[in-house]
């Protein structure tokens, strides 16, 4: 074999490599599995000649004889197995219950460190200070006349009422016309509105038992100076004025607020009819506040934006309502025009004086 | 390539629900009294869409609710789904990656800083949530190497290894 070669072959083809254990690339893949399949031993595989060709080598031409292709018993070694891999479908199943894993620790979190509105402070609520009162009720008639529904230094106008049509004159406790507040204390919205109300009304009548406090400090708007009307009481001669403060501002633990009153079966017939005349709103998500005035107007929700009270105490706001270009005043001011314009339309335009003024006059010309 | 069956018409669906809510939340954004939502102290729609975290870098969240259900509805139309450009499937792949994590983000933020939960807000994320469970779920039926899906280079990668 190894004189072949050193032979030089001119032409024709190149002598074959003499065959290897383990085959060579030239061997197709049969022939490379059969070249495995041979045990490496000093004796030749059984065949005619029975002779032994020498240790580790495979007679040349031996392929040719019987024996050396004759199948091992048992078959041939199984081939070696690639490395199992992760199959995609468990990678995609994995990546999402990763996240589910994630947003479970997220609210177990949560619910094990406790919801902390349950120790967040609140403002108590306390007497309205006299000078407070005074301040808000004693709004000049002209400074309500230059408002009118003008507001031009109000980064947002003050929205009017929604006006009702053909609908009976309210009656509460058997009294009409009548007006219905419903709120809460921790509502900003509402604490907005109680400005304009307070002020409004005492061109009505008189309040007594006024208390202060201010919204949610965690709510939106929060901690709005105001009023409550929990335990006021408002007296007229003109109309009734019912309220219901059904939250406070005090915040329990696992969200929400106590409970201070809940609005009569009456009341709660008011409230409810009143829902179909509001854009949006639910039959039982009742937005806060919710102000009937005499079936005449409703109001839901602000009138303004109570962000225009951020950071200013009752004293700020009340002491400045006597100056028409201080953009608080347009919007309280305004607001009170629009609530005793539609007042003034339940109470047949009682008291002249007020519903005959040209800030109430402009206010009812556009609602 | 695997058939998909109900994966693109779900998607689609899922897409188009969940750009409409980004829609209303979007003009919500800008006009808090057009917000319909329960208000108590866990359940805050308001609290949540006027919050310093519904922005990022200026951007309403709510418009980045647009920039995400836009695309993933062009990528979630059957054509795409047929498509045989393994880009659109990786793109897709991705974005749901990219809006999953979001999500987890603005989670973290109701809970811990806002402390108050927007139920418009977790609409959008229970549906981006399971856009991504049906994306990542059918990635294997759609660049698996028997997809039979083209590379870029136009290298059919079904053939790789037979």
């Amino acid at each position: 074999m190894a004189q072949d070669q050193k032979k030089t072959v001119t032409g024709g083809n190149t002598p074959k490599p003499p065959a290897r254990p383990g085959g060579t690339s030239n061997q197709s893949a049969k022939d490379r599995s059969r070249a495995q399949s041979r045990p490496v031993s000093g004796k030749a595989p059984a065949g005619k000649s029975g002779k032994a060709t020498g240790a580790g080598r495979p007679k040349p031409g031996a392929s040719g004889t019987g024996g050396g292709n004759k199948p091992r018993p048992g078959g041939r070694p199984a081939p070696v197995a690639a490395p199992r891999r992760f199959s995609g479908a468990m990678m995609a199943w994995a990546a999402v219950g990763l996240v589910i894993v994630v947003v479970a620790v997220l609210v177990v979190v949560k619910v094990a460190t406790g919801n902390s509105a349950g120790n967040t402070s609140y403002t108590p609520v306390t007497a309205a200070p006299a000078s407070v009162v005074k301040d808000v009720t004693s709004i000049p008639a002209s400074v309500y006349d230059k408002v009118g529904v003008n507001f031009p230094a109000a980064a947002q106008p003050v929205s009017p009422p929604i006006k009702l049509k053909n609908q009976p004159p309210l009656s509460i406790g058997g009294k009409s016309p009548a007006m219905l507040y419903y709120g809460a204390e921790y509502c900003p919205y509402c604490a907005a509105e109680r400005w304009g109300i307070v002020a409004a009304l005492s061109r009505f009548g008189t309040w007594s038992n006024l208390k202060i406090t201010a919204s949610s400090h965690t709510d939106v708007y929060n901690t709005t100076h105001t009023f409550s009307f929990h335990g006021a009481t408002f007296t007229s001669p003109y109309l009734t004025f019912a309220t219901v403060e059904q939250y406070s501002n005090v915040p329990v633990s696992g969200g929400g607020y106590t409970v201070l009153e809940n609005p009569t079966k009456e009341e709660q017939k008011v409230i409810n009819d009143g829902q179909q005349f509001i854009p949006g709103a639910t039959p039982n998500q009742v937005g806060f506040p919710f102000i009937n005035i005499g079936n005449v107007a409703l109001i839901s929700g602000a009138t303004y934006n109570p962000g225009i009270l951020a950071g200013l105490s009752w004293t700020d706001i009340a002491g400045g309502l006597n100056d028409p270009t201080n953009p608080v005043t347009q919007a309280v001011v305004g607001t009170a025009n629009y609530i005793s314009a539609a007042v003034c339309a339940s109470t047949k335009n009682a008291p002249a004086s007020v519903c005959t003024s040209p800030g109430v006059e402009a206010a009812a010309k556009s609602l | 390539m695997r058939t998909l069956r109900w994966q693109p018409i779900v998607t689609l669906l899922l897409s188009l629900f969940g750009l409409g809510v980004s829609i209303y939340l979007t003009i919500t954004h800008f006009s808090p009294h057009a917000l319909v939502c329960v208000s108590n102290g866990t359940f805050n729609c308001e609290k949540v869409t006027t919050s310093a975290q519904s922005e990022v870098f200026g951007i309403p969240v709510a418009m980045l609710g647009l920039f995400y259900f836009v695309p993933m509805i062009a990528l979630c139309l059957p054509v795409a789904w047929r498509s045989t450009d393994r880009r659109v499937h990786l793109a897709r792949l991705i974005l749901s990656i990219v809006g999953v994590g979001m999500i987890l983000y603005l989670l973290i933020a109701e809970l811990f800083i806002i402390k108050a939960i927007c139920l418009w807000c977790s609409s959008v994320h229970i549906v981006t949530f399971v856009l991504f469970v049906i994306i990542v779920t059918a990635s294997p039926l759609v660049l698996g190497p028997e997809s039979g899906m083209v590379t870029a280079d136009g290298y059919d990668e079904s053939f790789e290894g037979a």
